[in-house]
């Protein structure tokens, strides 16, 4: 998802902006000691979410913003690494049962929810949600329009209701029918896009004013760009908290986030206690720094869910032989490049990244550059011209210059484009863009499916003439038979062996030259409890974790 | 025969000497000199010393420095500081960032590009600068009012920002006009902005000097004998703005290779893998804390090459036009005495 893009640009962004804010404003007597109740967090994020409103953001910035505001009908278990990606009852009261043959998932409401301001949650507020954030064009409906019976035909008309959910206030049953199996949709229920709102939520972006949720804190003040408050959700004690106990109802009593756009300012300040969070790692000419002196105390590395790779386009010489991308995988030293990325990659030649199911360690093509080299010879392509794509970020322009130089290595000219981070997957998405021979990209999950690593960016179903995803354009009918086909059907160990057979087949073809998976990292002040933080791989760091020490 | 060395030298020998006298000027020259010198020689380097070239990559290459091996890269993704002559000349300035190329190699190819583009830029700015300035100047009327409000037009503009866009645009999409084609990376981009940007600054007074020459007792001899425009133009004026030209020449070199600097540093100018001495700021910006030399060394290179350039540029002009230097120092005393100049009376009107 294009949110990856977004995780990175957090690493990069240049300028300045501080605020002095006391660290603990809610007293000594509340934060400090044995991690009571209490205290003010004072977080920076290094640019403001894409949106603060639940049917729209499409980003970790906001999913990590947003995590303890906005409860879906199912959600992630509160927990770091793969823990934290079993699925869990959020507004439901348990997981859905499916029947139909996995078209109709029925889900009951826990009874007694209340939103931020006092109004009750209804099993309707879901449908409401769904259309809300298809009338919004979020980034995030397609996962429900191509699911939902009668929901394509409700994005193009947006005349309601969509027929394939039926829901029972009185009862709080919320029925979901759908076009087809779909055994990735239990997953889609747990995203914040089809979090249960008031149904009076204006359909408009509300991120100045964000709309009232479930969670155990309400944001209760934001001003796009420059940050955003919260304080905690009056009705969590009186009613949410009691519904749903398994829930955190969270330590500290509120929050303020101030972006400072400048990484090297984060650190700083994080150092000298003028905030106690980032949300985004330090940057790249600090991170050892802070690692070395940090690590264990209040530095922690976070593994993610996440692949980088260079793409080749299949459908265009010479990437069409596929000697020619063979011989580019075994030219690529992940080594360097877990230099390059001043190690913060882990090095990986495969789609599936560690901690995905159906993820199992593989080296089809060990570094060699003479046999890369020998096999370019062989291959002998007619065209040895080669526009090379990456964004401006560091580190990603850098690892886009490195392939640049690794294609002149085994003997191709090649031509460099570094976009803005900013339009980059539009640019490289958009068909008509000249030059589509090869480039950089990366893919952090957005949900724990392997799926999610296949249909989007390896399918042909999601060669698109604009917002394309799957830049290699591989479209190979076997491969997308069985990512149709492993699609449909809930994830077991059937499955799983199937998704790491079908990681190995499509390596064999080389569409990609992957080469790492991202860690990203939790770094406090001395005033928090690190061991207290909890770093889950779909919403990063939970704000109910945090706590003084 | 006369003595008179006045009477035997001609304005430009004269010239020469009063420049000479300058000393200022002539060791500035000398810098300039040095500067280019050092571009010049950067295959040298790179080929018999550093034995690399300026896009290399080092990143998982270890090199011997006094008997010890040494990651030009360290895991954690710190780049080699400098060795100067530790390992033979290679990273004598270390490695310019996480991807381990040779700082000294690309700091002087990195020079190349920005005194090429500096001095190409110049000159295209000036050679279209000097024709609109002629064209205005002598035939008036519509001619100069469409001209004069155009360059009104380029000089009202947010000039770094406009050309900040522009050089993205070409950056990116590079230029297509008819046969005429600029490929996205192509130097001849950020060249082309900073010409078009950079001409009113020249031509305006310029085309001021054309004015007053035009109604010179030798132009309108010169018409009189039924010379065409394009002969009085370019055969009689155009010679007695030479010194002029020169001077703004020397000046705009320096001004091209600052702006080509900003837009190298905003991503709009030079691309990469490519060095100018702007896009070395940029990466070494990064780390500065870790490796500050990266982010000054280049700094330092645009501020000397910048200021050598302007010293020649005021010596050449007090060489060229002493009447000018003697007006001017008349003017700064009488300030300084407390009087107003005609100029600041003007600026008040």
């Amino acid at each position: 998802m294009k949110k990856l893009g977004a995780v990175i640009a957090v690493l990069v962004l240049a300028a300045v902006a501080s605020i002095g804010l006391t660290s603990c404003g809610g007293g000594d007597d509340e934060t400090s000691g044995g991690g009571e109740q209490g205290g003010v967090l004072n977080g920076t994020y290094a640019s403001f979410p894409d949106y603060l409103d639940p049917a729209l953001s499409y980003t970790a910035e906001g999913w990590t913003a947003m995590a303890d505001v906005y409860t879906p009908l199912l959600t992630y278990k509160h927990a770091n690494g793969e823990e934290g990606s079993e699925v869990i009852p959020g507004l439901a009261k348990e997981l859905p049962k499916i029947s139909n043959g996995g078209k109709t998932y029925t889900l009951f409401l826990r009874p007694g929810l209340k939103y931020s301001d006092g109004t009750p949650v209804k099993a309707s507020d879901f449908p409401f949600a769904v259309e809300r954030m298809i009338k919004l064009n979020s980034g995030g409906s397609p996962f429900y329009i191509a699911a939902i019976e009668g929901a394509e035909k409700f994005a193009e008309t947006k005349q309601g209701p969509i027929p394939g959910i039926e829901t029972n206030d009185k009862t709080g049953e919320i029925v979901i029918n759908l076009e087809k199996p779909r055994g990735t949709f239990t997953n889609e229920l747990g995203l914040m896009f089809v979090a249960p709102l008031p149904q009076d939520t204006p359909v408009e972006d509300l991120s100045a004013n964000p709309p009232p949720g479930t969670g155990p804190y309400m944001i209760t003040k934001s001003q796009p760009g420059k940050g955003w408050e919260y304080e905690r959700n009056p009705y969590w004690a009186k009613a949410n908290g009691k519904a749903m106990p398994d829930l955190p109802e969270g330590v500290i009593d509120s929050a303020k986030m101030t972006v400072i756009r400048n990484p090297e300012t984060q650190v700083d300040d994080i150092e000298q206690g003028t905030y106690e969070w980032m949300q985004n790692p330090p940057p790249a000419s600090r991170y050892a720094e802070v690692k070395e002196k940090y690590e264990g105390t209040q530095f922690r590395v976070e593994p993610t869910i996440s692949t980088y790779y260079f793409w080749m386009n299949m459908n265009r010489p010479p990437f069409d032989d596929v000697k020619v991308r063979q011989a580019v995988n075994y030219a690529v030293d992940a080594k360097a490049l877990e230099r390059i990325y001043a190690g913060q990659i882990a090095a990986t030649q495969q789609i599936l990244p560690p901690g995905m199911p159906g993820y199992e360690k593989f080296e089809l093509y060990p570094y060699d550059l003479e046999k890369a080299k020998e096999m370019i010879k062989e291959a002998n392509p007619s065209d040895m011209d080669i526009t090379v794509w990456t964004d401006t970020e560091s580190p990603n322009n850098e690892a886009g210059e490195y392939f640049n130089e690794v294609l002149k290595e085994i003997g191709f000219n090649t031509t460099l484009k570094q976009i803005n981070a900013d339009n980059y997957f539009t640019v490289i998405g958009n068909q008509s863009t000249p030059d589509l021979d090869a480039g950089w990209s990366d893919w952090f999950q957005d949900y724990p499916h392997p799926n999610d690593f296949f249909q989007p960016l390896l399918s042909g179903e999601s060669i698109l003439p604009t917002n394309n995803g799957n830049f290699a354009e591989l479209d190979d009918p076997a491969v997308n038979k069985k990512i149709t086909e492993l699609g449909e059907v809930q994830l077991g160990p059937e499955q799983e062996e199937a998704y790491k057979e079908l990681d190995k087949e499509i390596m064999e073809m080389a569409p990609w030259a992957p080469y790492g998976t991202r860690t990203l990292s939790t770094f406090v002040s001395d005033a928090i409890d690190l061991e207290s933080v909890i770093f889950n791989p779909t919403f990063g760091h939970y704000l109910s974790s945090f706590e003084f020490k | 025969m006369s003595t008179e060395p006045s009477a035997e030298r001609g304005p430009w020998s004269l010239a020469l000497r009063r420049f000479l006298r300058n000393r200022l000027a002539v060791a500035f020259l000398g810098l300039f000199v040095l500067i280019v010198v050092f571009v010049l020689a950067a295959p040298l380097w790179a080929d018999h010393v550093a034995e690399t070239g300026p896009n290399k990559e080092h990143t998982v290459e270890q090199i011997t420095v006094d008997g010890e091996q040494k990651d030009v890269v360290t895991p954690e993704g710190k780049p080699i500081g400098p060795q100067w002559f530790g390992a033979g000349g290679k990273f004598f300035l270390g490695a310019d960032s996480r991807l381990g190329r040779d700082e000294m190699v690309r700091l002087m190819y990195g020079g190349r590009t920005s005194l090429q583009i500096g001095i190409t830029a110049a000159l295209i700015a000036t050679i279209l600068a000097v024709v609109l300035a002629l064209l205005a100047g002598y035939f008036r009327g519509w001619v100069d009012g469409l001209i004069a409000r155009t360059l009104d037009t380029i000089w009202s503009l947010p000039v770094f920002l406009i050309g900040l866009s522009l050089g993205i645009a070409l950056a990116v999409g590079g230029l297509k006009v008819g046969p005429f084609e600029l490929s996205s990376g192509s130097i001849w981009n950020p060249i082309i902005v900073i010409s078009i940007f950079t001409v009113p600054y020249i031509a305006r007074p310029i085309r001021g000097q054309v004015l007053a020459l035009s109604e010179k007792e030798f132009v309108e001899a010169a018409v009189a004998q039924g010379a065409s425009p394009l002969r009085v133009m370019f055969g009689e004026i155009l010679p007695n703005l030479a010194s002029t030209i020169i001077v703004f020449f020397t000046l705009m070199i320096a001004n091209s290779m600052l702006f080509e600097a900003g837009l190298s540093f905003l991503g709009a100018g030079v691309q990469p893998p490519n060095s100018s001495w702007g896009t070395m700021i940029t990466v070494g910006v990064e780390l500065l804390k870790i490796q500050p030399l990266l982010a000054i060394l280049p700094g330092l290179m645009i501020m000397l090459t910048v200021l050598a350039l302007n010293i020649v540029g005021d010596g050449l002009r007090d060489a060229l036009d002493p009447r000018g230097k003697a007006r001017m120092d008349a003017a700064l005393e009488f300030e300084s005495q407390g009087g107003t100049t005609a100029a600041q009376q003007g600026a008040v009107v």
